[in-house]
């Protein structure tokens, strides 16, 4: 079975089909889906720009991650959901367009760049906690994110007119 | 849905420079519509992280409103000049639906609140609630203006 075999296989599955022929259920999971950016997305760019020292200089990195990380899990939740019912429903389209292809390669690459901040760039008590100006590899980090993340949100309105 | 009184402006709408231009160029629209959303996820996100606090939810001792504020207008900002030419380009879209003009009141609304009535209350829950709402029910009308 080939990975169109499957996208064809989840596409024809009852509830998938449902979304597509409903007049309400696919609008209202892509106003969720678009929503929870807000809850995902700006809390997560809100950390980028710490590290660049462009917001809350005054405020210690690791308060900022404290106070805003759950909030990026909690939307990545929601993210994760809506963004897979969305794709069941429209899993050929997903499946043969360019720019959603690229979208999963920026999440992949915006998760791979999250965990190496984690594990090396800020692992554990650093020397520029309380910082407003961070070293090159925070701030790298910080740019790296923020870019991912606005080209996510650019390929789902590319896939979704194109 | 809105008065035919609205309707010789909606056709001018469509007519004009601008509106043609974004219905002319296949990559304006989604480019744009980036942006608008964008301008959404940090305006909605500062609402719900300033005012979620009152509930006690997800803000920590920290007061974010100095923080938040400037971005919060410059996303409105960003979100005002973005939305004009989207409904430049399809004008009778709007003019047909319910949504378009129930969004255009809830702005109205949420911008006389945000900068006139709200401070007066803060720390409220009923103003943190109202708060929420109003800018949550703008997002939620935009994606209703292609199906209600």
């Amino acid at each position: 079975m080939t990975i169109l075999d499957a996208c064809q296989w989840l596409q024809s599955l009852p509830w998938a089909s449902g979304i597509k022929e409903s007049s309400w259920q696919f609008p209202v999971i892509e106003s969720t889906h678009s929503l929870a950016i807000s809850v995902m997305l700006w809390p997560a760019a809100i950390l980028d720009l710490r590290l660049l020292g462009l917001i809350m200089r005054r405020r210690s990195v690791s308060s900022v991650a404290a106070q805003f990380l759950p909030w990026v899990w909690v939307g990545f939740i929601v993210m994760v959901l809506s963004g897979a019912t969305l794709f069941a429903a429209e899993a050929v389209k997903c499946y043969r367009s360019p720019f959603f292809r690229v979208k999963l390669v920026l999440i992949a690459f915006a998760g791979l760049n999250a965990l190496i901040f984690h594990k090396t760039v800020f692992h554990g008590s650093t020397s520029w906690d309380q910082q407003p100006n961070l070293p090159w590899r925070a701030r790298l980090t910080g740019g790296c994110s923020l870019a991912a993340w606005i080209g996510v949100v650019a390929m789902g309105r590319a896939l979704a007119y194109a | 849905m809105l008065s035919q009184s609205f309707l010789p402006f909606f056709e001018w709408c469509g007519k004009t420079w601008l509106g043609t231009a974004v219905r002319d160029n296949v990559l304006a629209f989604p480019v744009i519509e980036t942006f608008h959303l964008l301008a959404l996820a940090v305006l909605l996100g500062s609402v719900l992280i300033v005012n979620l606090r009152v509930f006690g939810l997800g803000a920590g001792r920290m007061s974010l409103s100095d923080d938040l504020e400037p971005w919060m207008r410059i996303s409105l900002a960003v979100l005002i000049v973005s939305g004009i030419p989207m409904a430049m380009s399809e004008p009778m879209k709007c003019y047909e639906s319910y949504s378009f003009p129930i969004k255009m009141i809830l702005l109205v609304v949420a911008v006389l609140w945000h900068f006139a009535v709200r401070r007066r209350w803060s720390g409220s829950k009923l103003a943190a609630t109202v708060s929420i709402l109003l800018w949550a029910g703008i997002g939620i009308a935009g994606k209703g203006i292609p199906y209600v």
